[in-house]
C-alpha cells in the first residue's frame, strides 16, 4: 500500500516522463520501483513492456530509437550492472541514445546485504565506462529528468537517472 | 540447407522490409549475399538482442516488415526473449532462427545440448502460435508466403549446415550504419528518427 507521499513522488516522476516525450517503457522490477512500474502500466500515455531480463530492455529501447519512439529502460541497480556488455556494444558502438532509470541500492539506509555490492560499485562502475548519471536524492532533482533525457539525446549515448529510496518513497 | 542459398532466396523476396542480423555468420553471410548497407542493420557483438531490437523498430513502424536473423548461439543466451515477443505479438516482426548447432564464427564449437535442443518447441511453449521449421530450400519456397506474407508474428527455425568457410566481417562503420539504416526507415516508414535536441521539442 503506497503512502500519499509515495503516490505524489511517483506521480511527479511520471509527469517528468511525459514532459520528456517518453512513449515506451520497458521494465524489470526491483521492489523500490515496483510502484512506479505499476503507475506506468496503468497510464495509457505509455506503452509498457515487461521484459524477461534487463538486457532485453536495452535491446528493445535501442530498436525503438529506430522506430522513432522515445523510450525508457526501467530497472534496479543489480539489473543495470548486468547490462554493461549490451550498453557498450550496442549503444556505444552505434551511438544510439538510451535513457535508463535505476535504483541507488546498497548505500547507507539500505540494510539488504545482497545489495552491498551495488552500494560499493554501481556509480564507480558507471564512471569507469564514462556513462553519465543523474543522482536523484532530493525531490527537487526529479524535475531535472527532462533535461537529462535531452542530454542523452544530444550525446547520442546512454544516460542513467538513479533514485534513492527516500525520493521514491516521497520522504526526501 | 545451405545458409547462403537460403539467404539468396530471402534477399530476392525482401521488398521494402528491413533485416537485422546477429553477430557471426548471419551478418557475414547476409553481407556477402546482398552487399546492402541501408535495409539491414548488422548488430554485431550483441548476441541475443536482435529480436528485441527488431521489436522496437516494428512497434514504431508497423507497416514496415522487420525480419530478424538470429544465430542459435545467440538464441540460447536469451530464450526468454520469446516471452516478450509473444506478449507484444507484433504482426510485422518475423523472427528467423538460423540453427546450425555450433558457434560457427568462433571455431564451430558445438552448443550445449546441441542435438536435443528443440527451438520450435520452446517457442510453442511460450504461446507463440505461428511457429515453422524449415530444413530445405524446397520447404522454404513452399512455406515462405505463409511465414512472411501473411500478417502475424512468426518464429521460424531454419536448420542449416555450419559453414566451413567463414564469410568474413561486414566492412561498414557502426555509426555510418546507424545513419544509413535510420535514413532508410525514415524514408520508407515516414517516421522521424533523427532530431536535433536543441532545436526540436522532444515531447511530440
Amino acid at each position: 500500500m503506497m503512502s500519499d507521499k509515495q503516490k505524489e513522488a511517483t506521480s511527479l516522476i511520471v509527469e517528468q516522463l511525459v514532459q520528456s516525450g517518453i512513449k515506451l517503457v520497458a521494465s524489470l522490477p526491483d521492489d523500490w520501483i515496483a510502484p512506479l512500474i505499476d503507475a506506468v502500466d496503468k497510464d495509457d500515455r505509455f506503452k509498457h513492456v515487461p521484459v524477461n531480463r534487463e538486457e532485453s530492455a536495452i535491446g528493445l529501447c535501442s530498436g525503438a530509437f529506430f522506430g522513432g519512439i522515445p523510450s525508457l529502460a526501467l530497472m534496479g541497480a543489480s539489473g543495470l550492472t548486468t547490462c554493461i556488455y549490451a550498453i557498450t556494444k550496442i549503444n556505444y558502438s552505434y551511438h544510439i541514445p538510451l535513457f535508463i532509470f535505476a535504483t541507488l541500492r546498497g548505500v547507507i539506509g539500505d540494510p539488504r546485504p545482497h545489495h552491498i555490492s551495488n552500494g560499493l560499485y554501481l556509480t564507480k562502475l558507471l564512471d569507469s565506462i564514462s556513462l553519465p548519471f543523474l543522482l536523484v536524492e532530493e525531490r527537487k532533482t526529479i524535475e531535472r529528468i527532462p533535461a537529462a533525457f535531452k542530454h542523452c539525446q544530444a550525446m547520442n549515448r546512454p544516460e542513467v537517472v538513479i533514485f534513492s529510496e527516500a525520493v521514491l518513497l516521497g520522504e526526501a | 540447407m545451405d545458409l547462403r542459398d537460403c539467404f539468396k532466396y530471402f534477399a530476392g523476396r525482401q521488398g521494402d522490409g528491413v533485416v537485422i542480423t546477429s553477430a557471426g555468420v548471419t551478418s557475414g553471410t547476409w553481407w556477402r549475399t546482398t552487399h546492402d548497407m541501408d535495409q539491414v542493420f548488422y548488430l554485431g557483438a550483441s548476441m541475443s538482442m536482435i529480436s528485441m531490437f527488431g521489436a522496437g523498430i516494428a512497434m514504431g513502424a508497423p507497416k514496415l516488415p522487420v525480419w530478424v536473423f538470429m544465430g542459435d548461439g545467440a538464441f540460447v543466451m536469451n530464450p526468454g526473449m520469446l516471452m516478450v515477443e509473444r506478449d507484444l505479438n507484433l504482426p510485422n516482426l518475423k523472427h528467423f532462427l538460423v540453427s546450425n548447432r555450433v558457434y560457427n564464427a568462433t571455431g564451430a564449437v558445438r552448443l550445449a545440448n546441441a542435438k536435443r535442443n528443440d527451438y520450435a518447441a520452446i517457442a510453442r511453449a511460450v504461446g507463440i502460435e505461428r511457429v515453422f521449421e524449415i530444413d530445405s530450400l524446397e520447404g522454404l519456397h513452399s512455406q515462405f508466403d505463409k511465414i512472411v506474407s501473411e500478417p502475424g508474428h512468426t518464429f521460424t527455425v531454419l536448420e542449416v549446415e555450419p559453414l566451413r568457410e567463414k564469410p568474413g566481417g561486414v566492412p561498414i562503420d557502426d555509426v555510418e550504419s546507424k545513419f544509413r539504416f535510420g535514413r532508410y526507415i525514415e524514408k520508407k516508414a515516414g517516421i522521424k528518427i533523427f532530431r536535433h535536441p536543441a532545436l526540436e521539442p522532444l515531447n511530440r
